[in-house]
């Protein structure tokens, strides 16, 4: 690639990170703490904070936050640790299957999920019903499963919509790991035990905090599933419900920046945990796997602590399902009648149809201009000279570590009227450019890993083949580059897709007149629609489930190498 | 059919020089090989003539014309890579079909070219197959005639051999360069196999740490190096330290001859550790004083084993024997070190630890080089 190229794309990438990614998120951080004086000068304060710390109702929404964000993590590494270790020590039956199957909680946005957990798990949800119909519990003293204040109940659904995430970076760690690293330790008298916490272990460990830091910024930050959860104590909802006094109130500021400030903090922890190794960038190891079939019983026990974890995780899916055929449930196991009457009043529910259009259309959009994006950077990074590529790649993966709430907070701020991305508002108030743009940029990451990977496969020489050939760059990149970086680009962008289609905070937050509504806003406005709005909700979430279904197993097919897509 | 030539080129990668002031013109027509160990520029001297690189100075004309600034697209060669770089998600016709596809040719004058190409790299017939299901050998003819297909102003051959087996290596030697000869090519072959490049090549050019250090026909190279290193990279051969004793001068008192020139040569006296040597001055612009420190450079095949002390002759004692069939090797220790000896077809076997053995050389075999020559 031209140097200039190289620089061009350099300098335009940094110029759209800096307005649409850097600009909100300083906006948010500054007015957290500017102080205005009498005259409209600003000045460098601290008092909001101070008084964010110092308030008793926000002190306790950060703790829990923080409390959920770090128990939520240790839950998840809990579950995907053994997974993933299982899964590379052990061959059992199915297991390409059940391995598949695991990845079932990154289908479902976890706040509907949330109503679906709801439902099976509640006082009144199904369990209770069973239990008490089989006789071990007593009708008059139901279990809340869920616990009081419903903290425990965000953290199981945290885990278990966050695992895979975790499962996935750890794996790819795992299978990039030469074989013949474990066998030399074997070779040299060191038992299988020890092998793993002295050699295994810390060579995974980058892939454990990569993993891990993503998690527990999506905990700490996460929005929906409190939301469903009614557990308003708790940071994201208290930024969510101060929304409308945002023109005066300096507060809810201070809060996002404390936000921001602890998830930069967890992110550059674990940049440095990692001590600069790119353990991405090594090729695939040649050696034999070191994958043993056990003795039937090992065998049975791997294949039963997948099942165990895709049952487990199948809970809120299970309960969505149900919920959107259901006719009455309350109180009993299964729903008292059968019904597909959701289905098709869905279809005619002036909410539904235009939230799908619009998710599609909004989705469509940014993943083609993250991919057109993302391909550019990730060509700089891999095929260019610059000495700032680096930087470059760094950079694109920021929005990994800013919380959603942030740049949505950041972009409503900036959009009122009068405000610089004003004009970003389109007629009718419609939300198009933002979410487009906030979606581009946040799933940006994936597509870019994406295509690294391809590009780093991709021997260069092919592409150099084509140029002494005669081939213009344009046409190496039409004709070699782009056909086999294909399937790894297309994996990126679906994931992408999937993901921008799944988004809670902008699409809660940015889209605020009925008719521009997401699919996820719609969900959520159904939820708390009287009558049948929830079982609407389930309705439109057993759609979109379906949809994402398909749309991760062409990725997992296209994509080969899984978790690759994850890393950070 | 072009003469490619390179002026003072100049290209590091940050720190390390990569070439160092290269200049080197290659005729019209020629198998012009760059020879070197790893790291010596041979192939960023020949990506630079592909425009892969882009040297910092000096200039590359094909036949007369500057073409430095020309991107790679634009300079009409054709480069055949160690690892083939054929391209996956093409069959093999499509792969040979591509420069000529870039260079518009018509479809059925394609479809023409692509044929023929196979059946002169004798895959006839194999144009649907997918690169995968082809061998290496096959692979690599592949890639061959993908670059000779569309003609190019110059061939340009980056380690082509070194991914085959021993045998089929031999075999594509003379494939190549009778490919090369009968397409009237200009092309320019990299190798760190000496062997490859004394059979193949017109002419050469010995790398080292980015500057050429001798250009020559491969007989010029391996009989007359002009440094220590040269000598000892092509071929093998043994090394003695010694000091000059006396020049001959005028020279002319003997003459080697060669197939394409007819040299005079001067002739030196050196005293080795081991005696007096009497040998010739490869470097026809250096005349040292007596007492100046030299090299001797010997092959083991020059050196001849003989009971009876004679003229031009050392003494050692045997004490190393492989026995390779066609040839035996022997290693004698001298007063001047251990000496490599290999004799063809001998006579009689010396048994080691043989008492004494006169080691007998031919003046023009000894070859008189500078000891501090391209030593940086």
């Amino acid at each position: 690639m031209k140097r200039r190229n190289a620089i061009f794309v350099t300098a335009i990438t940094g110029l759209l990170f800096a307005v649409f990614f850097l600009f909100p998120a300083w906006m948010v951080v500054k007015q957290a703490f500017e102080g205005h004086r009498a005259d409209g000068s600003g000045f460098f304060t601290l008092d909001y904070i101070a008084m964010v710390l110092r308030n008793p109702i926000y002190q306790e929404g950060l703790w829990h936050a923080l409390a959920l964000g770090v128990t939520s993590t240790i839950a998840t590494l809990l579950i995907a640790m053994p997974l993933a270790l299982v899964g590379q020590r052990y061959d059992f039956p199915a297991k390409r299957a059940l391995e598949v199957l695991v990845l079932a909680p990154m289908i479902l946005p976890p706040f509907v999920g949330a109503v679906g957990v709801r439902q099976i798990l509640g006082v009144n949800g199904a369990l209770n019903a069973l239990l008490i119909r089989i006789g071990t519990m007593d009708a008059q003293l139901p279990c809340d499963w869920l616990a009081n204040g419903r903290f425990a109940g965000i953290v199981v659904m945290n885990a278990l919509h966050l695992y895979p995430i975790l499962y996935l970076n750890i794996a790819a760690a795992l299978a990039n790991l030469d074989p013949a690293l474990e066998q030399a330790a074997a070779n040299l008298g060191c038992p299988p035990w020890k092998r793993f916490f002295r050699v295994t272990l810390p060579l995974a460990m980058p892939g454990v905090f990569a993993g891990g830091s993503l998690v527990f910024i999506w905990a700490f930050t996460e929005l929906g599933v409190p939301l469903v959860f009614d557990y308003a104590r708790v940071a994201p909802v208290q930024i969510f419900d101060s929304l409308k006094g945002l023109d005066k109130n300096p507060i809810p500021y201070a809060l996002t920046a404390i936000l921001l400030l602890v998830a930069m903090a967890v992110f550059t922890l674990s940049k440095w945990a990692l001590g600069g190794t790119r353990q991405g960038a090594t090729p695939r190891p040649k050696g034999r796997a070191n994958c043993v079939r056990g003795d039937p019983w090992q065998a049975a026990a791997s294949s039963g602590l997948f099942f165990g974890v895709f049952l487990l995780a199948f809970i809120p899916h299970l309960g969505v399902l149900l919920l959107s055929v259901a006719g009455r449930w309350y109180g009993t196991i299964l729903p008292d009648e059968l019904t597909l009457h959701h289905y098709l009043d869905a279809l005619s529910n002036g909410l539904v149809v235009p939230s799908i259009q619009n998710s599609l259309l909004y989705a469509g959009s940014a993943t083609l201009l993250a991919l057109a994006f993302g391909l550019a950077v990730a060509w700089v990074v891999v095929r260019s000279d610059l000495r700032c590529r680096g930087w470059l790649d760094a950079m694109v993966m920021l929005p990994l570590a800013v919380p959603g709430l942030v740049m949505a907070f950041g972009y409503l701020a900036l959009s009122q009227e009068g405000k610089v991305f004003h004009c970003l508002v389109g007629a009718g108030g419609s939300p198009f450019m933002l979410l487009v743009i906030a979606y581009a940029i946040r799933r940006l990451p994936y597509i870019v890993r994406a295509a690294v990977a391809g590009l780093q496969q991709s021997n260069p020489a092919l592409e150099e083949a084509a140029r002494s050939l005669g081939a213009s760059p344009a046409r190496v990149l039409r004709r070699i580059a782009l056909p086999l970086i294909a399937a790894n680009l297309a994996a990126g962008a679906i994931l992408a897709f999937a993901f921008a289609m799944l988004e809670v905070s902008d699409s809660l937050i940015l889209a605020q007149q009925t008719q521009h509504f997401p699919i996820t806003k719609a969900i959520y406005t159904l939820l708390s629609t009287l009558g049948d709005g929830t079982e609407l909700a389930a309705a439109l979430g057993v759609w979109a489930m379906a949809f994402l279904t398909t749309a991760i197993l062409a990725a997992t097919v296209l994509g080969g190498k899984r978790g690759g897509l994850f890393k950070l | 059919m072009e003469t490619i030539s390179a002026e003072t080129l100049v290209k590091s990668f940050g720190r390390i020089v990569a070439l160092d002031r290269v200049s080197l013109v290659i005729e019209a027509g020629e198998l012009f090989f760059l020879l070197g160990p790893s790291g010596c520029g041979k192939s960023t001297l020949l990506r630079c003539i592909a425009g892969l690189e882009t040297a910092d100075s000096g200039l590359i004309r094909f036949g007369g014309r500057d073409v430095s600034q020309l991107p790679p697209h634009k300079r009409e060669t054709a480069l055949v890579f160690q690892s083939y770089a054929l391209w996956p998600h093409l069959n093999v016709a499509q792969n040979i079909a591509f420069g000529l596809e870039e260079r518009r040719v018509p479809k059925a004058e394609i479809k023409r070219r692509v044929e023929e190409a196979l059946e002169k790299v004798q895959l006839a017939g194999f144009g649907p197959r997918a690169i995968e299901q082809m061998s290496g050998g096959q692979q690599q003819r592949v890639a061959l005639a993908r670059a000779l297909v569309v003609k190019p102003k110059c061939l340009l051959l980056d380690e082509p051999l070194s991914n085959l087996d021993a045998q089929l290596r031999l075999e594509m030697r003379h494939e190549i360069r009778s490919l090369v000869k009968s397409h009237g090519l200009t092309a320019i072959y990299v190798t760190h196999d000496q062997e490859e490049a004394l059979v193949m090549a017109d002419r050469m050019a010995i790398l080292n740490h980015g500057r050429i250090v001798q250009i020559g026909t491969p007989e010029a190279i391996y009989r007359t190096p002009l440094s220590s290193s040269v000598a000892s990279f092509i071929g093998e051969t043994n090394l003695i330290p010694g000091t000059v004793l006396e020049l001959d001068l005028p020279p002319a008192t003997t003459t080697t001859t060669t197939t394409t020139t007819t040299t005079m040569a001067t002739m030196a006296t050196i005293a080795t550790a081991a005696g007096v040597l009497r040998g010739r001055l490869t470097d026809p612009a250096w005349s040292p004083q007596p007492g100046t420190a030299v090299l001797l450079s010997i092959r083991p095949e020059a050196w001849r084993l003989q009971l009876e002390a004679g003229d031009n002759a050392i003494g050692g004692t045997l004490v190393e024997r492989s026995y390779l069939g066609q040839r035996i090797r022997y290693g004698i220790d001298t007063a001047a070190g251990r000496q490599q000896v290999v004799e063809m077809n001998p006579r009689q076997l010396h048994p080691p630890g043989e008492a004494r053995i006169q080691l007998h050389v031919r003046s023009a075999d000894v070859l008189v080089l500078q000891e501090t020559r391209d030593v940086r």
